[in-house]
């Protein structure tokens, strides 16, 4: 009180002032800022160039006349030309029609596979339940590009699998690698993992006292199966197969490995467009599109899930009885087996090879060494380094952004920013990476081809799973010991960083290792924006890989796999027994 | 310190209307309850004060200072949390000690307000200064929990994290002491003894004190002053002798004690302005109350009903009563009689000679005139 007598009015009002800016409102301007020119403005751009054909600087418009000017001459001139060529059949057409086809294939023999490993882990006492588990989801921890690379050696034209298939007595190749059969079965046993956890909850959730009513009235256990737990589960099997659909349409790592020249596929054809012939209009209509079917789909899936409550679904509903014949338990056990099989043994490929001396025709190496690794720790210890420091950088944006948007979300309803927020979940990373080239390569905000704005794009990739960490702890947090520390004197931002950060922390920690496991693991937007002197650990696999340098690119996957299995181990452990 | 002003408050939400025009005038050094029941707009009316929320008409004024623009954190309102919001991340020490760290956070040098952050994010970061070590020790003193100064907040009972919400209000001299429902976590036992903690500091640092709850044996015991809510108004001011003896309305009466309440007609008043009240048709009560209504309600305090018995004789205000339930509790007797049509308790004192009445027993009961109220 007595301070204030002390101070000029002059000086008293100019305090005022500064503390009546909120802070906290501040941020949150920022974060729709951060939204709105690396998420939404390049999207529109994508739109605008998709019907211009020409490269439309929006942000360019804003700050100087002349730019202002060209850009309206190309909007009035465009057309639907260049959609009407897309439907017209060509190059494009056919890529589509391909992409959908190769992703409704997968989905559909993921589902099919899945079906019993879903059973077994749901409802029936399969011996080993929990090694096997684990087991099922090392899958998810590869790189496509990885298991691509294991399909290689395995199934190339002199790939051990095809040699020992010559060896007994048949002709020709077994599996060709360079082939949409490899295509999909990288996909189907590298992506069932993201449709099999979502079933098993399904198949838990199906009403139990239902099936008991079935077999009390003299059904038998497999018609129960058929006709009661089957169509309950029938919405979370829809839902998975919609995901599956979705991730394996965007799917980069795969498909510029292996597919042959003759093979059109969607992502592939765009990422040639912008990186081979910067064709602009071509590269952003199949943006466009790839967002556009990877959107209906999204949303689809939402749509089907809407009513679905998997929140509480940990353990075992009550009164579960799990099926323990020994016939069916030890048939699903040596299925889930046979399932692992082709995985593991892609897995196992890559690590032999990454110690052998040569590995040409024959089913083992000549000898064993540890040169590659060390020629990975001596000449790519930049790239290993610039992974990390990528991913770090990603790890502090996502951090900061998808705190403040849970705590907007959850403590003032931001609707908006939640929506927005999930956006990413919808662009595949090769189409974040043409809208991010296209819109950022000219002044005033030059930012193509420089680290700054690969990191951006990681975190705004990664985002919307950050933001489900964070949110998780965020809805925890009671907002009485918020206003608790607002009310002994501390500002909103303040009591933010003081008390809701620190107690958000394990929210924060587990979204941070999967941000930064991601970011270790992402091939497409890297292949397509990493700078030169910046290129990390993926870009030199995926680069020594094209250039026939599999042995190093072997060595350097399996310390990518490593490092992704230590620290999602480490965020298991976090999430599981959180600090507080 | 300061005093407190509340003019019609008003506070609406999208459905609902919380305050309908509150209107508080509380003097410094006052402890002040707002009691009423659940959803009348106690916590609303608190969170105006607090600055948590925004009246949509009225004013605050703490201090004769209006504050509606005044944020929360520059209110210096202490708050006591229903669930006491401690930092589950701190300590006890720094716990009561963070208003002060957050005091120092806004002032002083750009190096010492770097160390004080510090300080916020890790304890081991930095040492508080020396004011602020004396500061929380008296404040833990106070709430005599001085010894577990370094203990996690988690691994406190109940009582002893409500006293540590109450160390931490009061370390930064707050002008006025908000309190919402703190007891209500607490059993019994231990809500009497805080009872006289809470009641015993207020007493000592003279603080300012507007303190919720819905129970009126709480209001009533520590309060200097009562506001009694209903459906977002206030409904009647007094001290608690006041509100008891003279309750403004039915609502009130019924809420501040257990009571009985009948329809009456006054029939004639004597010449010292007594009333004569007629009962259920065919039931003359005298009241001392002076009223100029007709049609009045007629509540009997059950601590007020005499049971006639030995012989004793009055010439008013007695009526037959039946008895229903008889309980002995020990040192008294408690009777669930029939009064009037109504089922009323009585309680008796119990003495070696005493006629113990069974059920069925037919008795006579008698209302002193100065227990009967009207309103
Ligand atoms: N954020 C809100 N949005 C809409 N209505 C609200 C909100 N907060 C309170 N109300 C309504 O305002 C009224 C008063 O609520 P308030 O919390 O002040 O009651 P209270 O007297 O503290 O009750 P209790 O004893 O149960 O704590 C209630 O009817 C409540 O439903
Ligand atoms: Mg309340």
């Amino acid at each position: 009180m007595s301070k204030g007598t002390e101070q000029s009015p002059k000086q008293s009002r100019l305090k005022n002032w500064l503390l009546s800016i909120d802070s906290l409102k501040i941020m949150k301007w920022v974060v729709y800022l951060f939204f709105f020119l690396f998420l939404v403005l390049p999207l529109i751009s994508v739109f605008l160039v998709s019907f211009t054909g020409q490269p439309v600087n929006l942000l360019g418009s804003l700050v100087n006349p002349d730019i202002m000017a060209t850009n309206i001459e190309r909007l009035s001139n465009a057309s639907l030309e260049h959609y009407a060529s897309l439907l017209g059949g060509g190059t494009y057409f056919s890529a589509l029609q391909n992409s959908l086809a190769l992703a409704i294939g997968v989905s559909i023999l993921v589902i099919i596979m899945c079906i019993p490993l879903a059973y077994a882990f749901a409802r029936t006492t399969m011996p080993f339940k929990k090694t096997l588990a684990a087991l099922c989801t090392i899958p998810l921890i590869v790189p496509t590009f990885i298991s691509a690379a294991g399909f290689i050696i395995m199934f190339g034209r002199t790939g051990w699998v095809n040699t020992l298939y010559q060896s007994l007595g048949f002709d020709g190749l077994l599996i060709n690698a360079y082939s949409m059969t490899s295509i999909v079965l990288i996909q189907v046993f590298f992506f069932f993992p993201f449709a099999l956890w979502p079933m098993v909850a399904a198949f838990k959730i199906a009403d139990i006292s239902l099936e008991e009513a079935s077999n009390n009235m003299g059904a038998k256990n497999w018609s129960t199966m058929v006709f009661i737990t089957f169509p309950l589960a029938i919405p979370g099997i829809i839902s998975a197969a919609l995901l599956i659909f979705t991730v394996s349409f965007s799917d980069f790592g795969t498909p510029i490995i292996l597919a042959p020249d003759g093979l059109n596929l969607i992502v592939v054809e765009a990422y040639r467009e912008i990186s081979g012939f910067f064709n602009w209009a071509g590269a952003s209509i199949l943006t466009i599109v790839m967002v556009a079917v990877a959107a209906i789909f999204f949303w689809l899936q939402r749509f089907i899930t809407r009513n679905m409550d998997y929140g509480t679904l940990s353990g075992k509903p009550k009164g579960t009885k799990l099926n323990d014949s020994k016939v069916v338990t030890r048939s699903l056990f040596v299925y889930t087996c046979i399932v692992l099989v082709l995985p593991m043994l892609a897995i196992f490929s890559v690590m032999i090879q990454s110690f052998a001396t040569t590995w040409g025709t024959g089913l083992l190496p000549r000898g064993f060494t540890m040169d590659h690794y060390t020629t990975v720790f001596t000449r790519s210890g930049d790239n290993i380094m610039n992974s990390l420091l990528l991913a770090g950088g990603a790890l502090i944006i996502s951090v900061i952004v998808a705190t403040l948007v849970s705590y907007f979300v959850v403590r003032e309803n931001t609707s908006k920013l939640d929506f927005m927020s999930s956006i990413p979940l919808i662009v595949p990373g090769i189409a974040l990476g043409i809208a991010y080239i296209q819109t950022f390569n000219t002044a005033p905000l030059q930012l193509t081809g420089t680290a700054f704005l690969l990191i951006v794009a990681y975190a705004i990739r990664r985002m919307p799973y950050m933001i489900r960490s964070t949110m998780g702890t965020m809805m925890a947090i009671k907002s009485d010991i918020e206003e608790a520390a607002v009310n002994l004197g501390a500002s909103k931002l303040v009591a933010i960083i003081t008390v809701v950060g620190p107690l958000m922390l394990p929210g924060i920690a587990a979204g941070s290792i999967l941000v930064f496991v991601t970011v270790i693991k992402e091939t497409s937007i890297t292949v397509l924006m990493a700078p030169s002197d910046w290129a990390p650990m993926s870009l030199m696999v995926f680069q020594n890989l094209l250039r026939g340098e599999v042995y190093t690119a072997s060595a350097m996957a399996m310390l990518i796999i490593a490092l992704v299995i230590i620290l999602q181990s480490i965020a298991n452990k976090m999430t599981k027994n959180s600090l507080y | 310190m300061g005093s407190v002003k509340v003019k019609n408050l008003v506070k609406k939400y999208d459905k609902a209307t919380a305050l309908k025009g509150v209107n508080l005038d509380i003097k410094e050094g006052e402890f002040y309850a707002l009691l009423g029941p659940s959803g009348c707009g106690k916590t609303t009316t608190m969170r105006c004060i607090a600055g948590f929320e925004n009246p949509t008409s009225g004013e605050v004024l703490i201090g004769e200072k209006v504050v509606n623009s005044v944020p929360a954190n520059r209110r210096n309102c202490g708050m006591v949390f229903q669930s006491y919001a401690l930092f589950p991340h701190y300590n006890v020490f720094e716990n009561v000690a963070y208003s002060l760290t957050i005091r120092d956070l806004y002032n002083g040098s750009f190096g010492q307000r770097a160390k004080t952050f510090a300080r916020l994010i890790h304890k081991k970061l930095g040492k508080p200064s020396k004011e602020i070590q004396e500061k929380v020790h008296d404040a833990l003193k106070y709430v005599e929990l001085d010894h577990l100064a370094d203990r996690g907040v988690n691994e406190l009972s109940g009582g002893q994290q409500q006293r540590v919400a109450l160390a931490r209000a009061l370390v930064m001299e707050p002008s006025v002491l908000l309190m919402d429902e703190p007891l209500s976590n607490l059993d019994k036992k231990l809500r009497n003894t805080m009872r006289t903690t809470i009641r015993k500091i207020q007493q000592d640092l003279k603080i300012t004190t507007i303190f919720v709850t819905h129970d009126q044996e709480e209001a009533m015991s520590m309060a200097d002053h009562v506001a009694v809510m209903r459906d977002g108004e206030i409904v009647q001011m007094a001290t608690p002798t006041e509100l008891y003896s003279n309750p403004k309305d039915p609502f009130v009466a019924d809420f501040v004690g257990s009571s009985n309440i009948y329809q009456g007609k006054v029939v004639d008043r004597k010449e010292n302005g007594d009333s004569i009240v007629k009962v259920n048709d065919n039931t003359i009560l005298e009241s001392t109350t002076h009223t100029d209504k007709e049609d009045v309600e007629v509540l009997v305090r059950p601590e007020g009903i005499e049971i006639l018995k030995n012989g004793r004789m009055e010439d008013h205000n007695v009526l037959e009563a039946t008895v229903k339930i008889s309980t002995y509790l020990g040192p008294t007797i408690r009777y669930d009689i029939e009064l009037a049509g109504m089922e009323v308790m009585v309680e008796e004192e119990f003495q070696p000679n005493t006629t113990l009445f069974k059920e069925g027993d037919v008795i006579k009961v008698f209302l002193p005139a100065e227990r009967v109220l009207l309103i």
